[in-house]
C-alpha cells in the first residue's frame, strides 16, 4: 500500500514555522507562494517581491485587479498600508546586498552539498532564470519547498545536480512532502520525517546518503 | 595697461557658452557666479551633486530651509519642475554622460587640458569632493579662473599640483581671455577689451596659438528655439528608430509597466533587425501576467514585433512562457532559429542597465557563479567569495512606461509598474516615456520624482480609452 505524503499546504505550513519574527522574506512561485497563508497572525514578516514591492499583503480579488500591483508570479495584489515600491535595480540590490533574510524557492533538484537547479528542464531546451540566481546567492537563508520526488518518482535530492544549476552550495534547508532535511557541512541531515514513514523508506527515494539527526522526529507543525 | 574683467563679467562670458536644454553643474567660487546669468527662461537645468536638480536663486533669510541647500552649503530654491534626488543618483547622472557642462574653478590648468583644483601641496591636505567626478564625467568641461595668481601664471604647460583630471578641459575663460584646448594646443580665441596678444602671452606659461578669427570677448547670448519634449503621437515619438537599434523595453512582463502604445507604433513604423532588452520577451499573451478580460481578446506584448520579424535578438531574464504547453511567439521564432537570445539573471540585468545608465563599465556580482551564465566570463575572488564580471548595457532607445510626466520629462510611476522602467530610462540615448497624463512643471512633488527629466527626451500620452488588449484575429 502506498503511504500518504504531506500535501502542498502542509509543506508550506512547515516552512512558515521557519520564518523568524521581523524577517524580510521572498517567496518563489509554486508551493513557496502558499507559505504566507500559514504564517501566524501575531508574527510580523515583511514580504519582498522582485516585481518591486515590500510588505505586500494578500492576493486581490478578480474584480479588483490592478495592473500596477503584481507579485513576481504575475498575480494581482491588494493595496495594503505599509507597502513600499521600488525599481528592479533596487529590488535586487536588496537581495544581493544581504537585506533579504529568507527566500523560499521551489526546485527541480537539490544536491547533497546544497546546489540548486530550478530554472530549466533540459528537455525543454529553453528556460527562465528570472530572479532565482540572485535569490540563491543573495538571500541570507535559502529554504527549498518541493515534492521529494519527480513525476516518475525519481529522487530530486541528488548527489550532483544534472540539470543546469541556479547556484552552488546555496541551500540551507529542504522541506518536502516526506521530510525536513538540513544541508550541513557533513551532508544531508534528516531532521524530521512525515508520519508513518521510516528513515529507510525516505532514504530509498533519496540519492545521497542521509545522516539521521540524533533527535530525528515526526514533522512538527 | 588695460583693466582685467571683473569676476561678474567672466561669469557672464561663461553663461554665454551654455545652451538651452543643457544640464550644468557649477563648482565653488567663480563658477557660482555663473548662476546669476542663467535665467529661468533659458531652459537650463542646474545640477548640484548633493542631490538637487533645477535649483534657482539663493533663498532669502525668510524662505531658507536647512533641507534645501546646494553643494556649497548655500540655501537655495527649487524652480518648478525641479527634483530632489539622492547623492548616488546625482553622481550617476554625472558619470552616465547626462551632465552637459561642468564649470569648475582652477588652481592650475595645462595646455593639454589638465586641471588641478583640489589640493595646494603646501597645505598638505585637500578635498576632492565631487571635482574628480565632474571633470571626468561632464561632456564639456569649462574652467573659469583668474588668469594669474598674484602675478604667477595659472595657465601652464603642465600642472605641477595634484591633478583633478588629465586631459578633459575644453575651454578656459579668464579675466583676460577665452582659450580652447585643441589637439594642436591651446588656442586663444577671444581677448579682453583693450588687451594685446603679447600682454596676455606674458602672463601665460602655456604656448598660445592665436586663432585666425581672434576677436574681442563676446558676451552675447545665442537665440535658441524652445526644447519640446511632448510628442503628439507614439508614431511621432518612434519615427527615428533605425534598423539594428537596441531598444530597452518591457517592464516586468505584465500589462502594468509595458509601453504598449509605443510598441504598436514601432510595429507600424517597421524598423527591423532590432535587439530588445527586457525582463521578458512577450509572455503576457501566454501567462497570468496578461490574462484578458474576455476570451476573444489577447494582450499586446512583444509578440506583435516578433510576428512581423522585426526582432533579431533579445537580452532577457524571463524570455519564454512559464508554461511549456503555451509557447510564446518569441519561443517559436527561437526554435526556428530566426532570433538570438542572451539569457541574463534578473538582478544582473537590472544592474547591467544601472551600470549603463550611471557610467560604470562593468561590475562583479556573485550571481551566476558556477552556472551557464558564467561561461566565458571572468571570475574573481573577493574576501573568499567568487564573483562574475558583468558588463554594462546601453540602449539606443528606451520605451518607458510611467504614470505621469511633466512637460520637462520628470516621471513618476505607480505601484509595481516602476520595475525595470526607471532604470531603463537612465540607460538609453533616447528615452521615450509613455504616460497616462502630462502635467505642467511644478505639479509633481519634487521629492516624489523617480526619473528626473534630464533622462527623458520625448513624452507621449496614451490616447483616452487605450486598451492593452487587442482582438484575436482568426486566420
Amino acid at each position: 500500500m502506498v503511504k500518504e505524503r504531506l500535501g502542498r499546504d502542509i509543506i508550506a505550513m512547515r516552512v512558515a514555522k521557519e520564518l523568524p519574527e521581523g524577517a524580510v522574506v521572498n517567496l518563489g512561485i509554486g508551493i513557496p507562494t502558499l507559505v504566507s497563508n500559514f504564517v501566524a497572525e501575531d508574527k510580523t514578516v515583511g514580504y519582498h517581491s522582485e516585481s518591486g514591492v515590500l510588505n505586500y499583503g494578500s492576493l486581490a480579488e478578480e474584480s479588483e485587479r490592478d495592473y500596477d500591483l503584481i507579485n513576481a508570479g504575475g498575480q494581482f495584489l491588494q493595496w495594503v498600508p505599509g507597502m513600499a515600491f521600488f525599481g528592479s535595480e533596487e529590488a535586487f540590490a536588496m537581495i544581493r546586498g544581504g537585506h533579504v533574510d529568507v527566500t523560499v524557492l521551489g526546485a527541480l533538484q537539490v544536491s547533497e552539498r546544497g546546489g540548486l537547479a530550478n530554472w530549466m528542464v533540459p528537455q525543454r531546451g529553453v528556460g527562465n532564470i528570472g530572479g532565482a540566481m540572485d535569490l540563491a546567492v543573495g538571500a541570507k537563508r535559502v529554504i527549498i519547498a518541493m515534492e521529494h520526488t519527480d513525476r516518475e518518482d525519481r529522487p530530486k535530492l541528488v548527489k550532483e545536480c544534472s540539470f543546469p544549476l541556479t547556484g552552488r552550495r546555496c541551500v540551507s534547508l529542504v522541506v518536502t512532502d516526506l521530510a525536513v532535511i538540513e544541508v550541513a557541512p557533513e551532508g544531508l541531515v534528516l531532521k524530521e520525517i512525515a508520519p508513518d514513514w521510516t528513515p529507510e523508506e525516505v532514504q530509498s527515494l533519496t540519492e545521497p546518503k542521509l545522516i539521521l539527526a540524533p533527535d530525528l522526529k515526526e514533522v512538527e507543525l | 595697461m588695460a583693466e582685467r574683467l571683473s569676476r561678474d563679467l567672466i561669469a557672464l562670458r561663461v553663461a554665454a557658452e551654455l545652451r538651452r536644454g543643457q544640464v550644468v553643474n557649477l563648482g565653488i567660487g567663480l563658477p557660482t557666479l555663473v548662476a546669476n546669468y542663467v535665467s529661468r527662461d533659458r531652459g537650463i537645468t542646474l545640477h548640484s551633486e548633493n542631490g538637487v536638480l533645477g535649483y534657482g536663486p539663493h533663498a532669502s533669510d525668510e524662505t531658507q530651509d536647512p533641507d534645501l541647500i546646494n553643494a556649497r552649503g548655500e540655501h537655495t530654491t527649487l524652480l518648478p519642475g525641479g527634483a530632489v534626488i539622492s547623492h548616488n543618483d546625482a553622481f550617476g547622472i554625472v558619470r552616465g554622460g547626462r551632465l552637459d557642462v561642468a564649470v569648475l574653478g582652477a588652481l592650475q590648468v595645462s595646455e593639454k587640458g589638465g586641471l588641478a583644483n583640489w589640493l595646494v601641496p603646501e597645505k598638505g591636505l585637500g578635498s576632492p569632493g565631487g571635482a574628480l567626478d565632474m571633470a571626468a564625467g561632464a561632456k564639456r568641461l569649462i574652467v573659469i579662473t583668474e588668469h594669474t595668481n598674484g602675478g604667477a601664471p595659472k595657465i601652464l604647460k603642465e600642472c605641477t599640483y595634484p591633478l583633478t583630471v588629465a586631459h578633459r578641459v575644453n575651454l578656459i575663460v579668464t579675466d583676460l581671455a577665452v582659450m580652447e584646448v585643441t589637439p594642436e594646443g591651446l588656442v586663444l580665441k577671444e581677448i579682453a577689451p583693450g588687451w594685446l596678444v603679447e600682454a596676455v602671452r606674458e602672463l601665460t606659461e602655456a604656448t598660445l596659438i592665436v586663432s585666425a578669427d581672434l576677436k574681442e570677448m563676446d558676451f552675447g547670448f545665442p537665440k535658441e528655439p524652445p526644447v519640446e519634449k511632448v510628442c503628439s503621437s507614439a508614431a511621432e515619438a518612434v519615427a527615428d528608430v533605425f534598423d539594428g537599434a537596441v531598444i530597452l523595453m518591457d517592464g516586468f512582463g505584465g500589462l502594468g509597466g509595458m509601453a504598449h502604445y509605443l510598441m504598436l507604433a514601432l510595429r507600424d513604423q517597421g524598423a527591423k533587425e532590432l535587439t530588445v532588452v527586457g525582463n521578458t520577451v512577450g509572455i503576457a499573451r501566454v501567462s497570468a501576467f496578461g490574462a484578458p478580460p474576455s476570451p476573444d481578446l489577447q494582450a499586446i506584448d512583444h509578440s506583435i514585433l516578433v510576428e512581423t520579424g522585426q526582432i533579431r535578438r533579445a537580452i532577457a531574464s524571463f524570455p519564454v512562457s512559464p508554461s511549456p504547453s503555451r509557447p510564446s511567439a518569441f519561443e517559436g521564432a527561437y526554435r526556428r532559429g530566426e532570433v538570438e537570445m542572451e539569457l541574463v539573471p534578473q538582478g544582473t540585468l537590472a544592474e547591467r542597465l544601472r551600470a549603463g545608465g550611471y557610467g560604470v563599465a562593468a561590475f562583479y556580482t556573485p550571481t551566476g557563479v558556477g552556472t551557464v551564465v558564467a561561461e566565458g566570463k571572468e571570475v574573481r575572488e573577493f574576501n573568499g567569495r567568487e564573483y562574475l564580471l558583468e558588463r554594462a548595457i546601453r540602449g539606443d532607445f528606451a520605451f518607458v512606461r510611467a504614470h505621469k510626466a511633466d512637460t520637462l520629462g520628470n516621471l513618476v510611476y505607480r505601484g509595481t509598474s516602476r520595475n525595470f522602467n526607471a532604470v531603463m530610462a537612465t540607460a538609453a540615448d533616447i528615452t521615450i516615456a509613455e504616460v497616462d497624463e502630462i502635467v505642467e512643471p511644478g505639479e509633481l512633488d519634487p521629492e516624489a520624482i523617480i526619473t528626473p527629466g534630464l533622462f527623458v527626451k520625448r513624452i507621449v500620452q496614451r490616447p483616452p480609452g487605450f486598451s492593452p488588449f487587442q482582438p484575436i484575429v482568426k486566420e
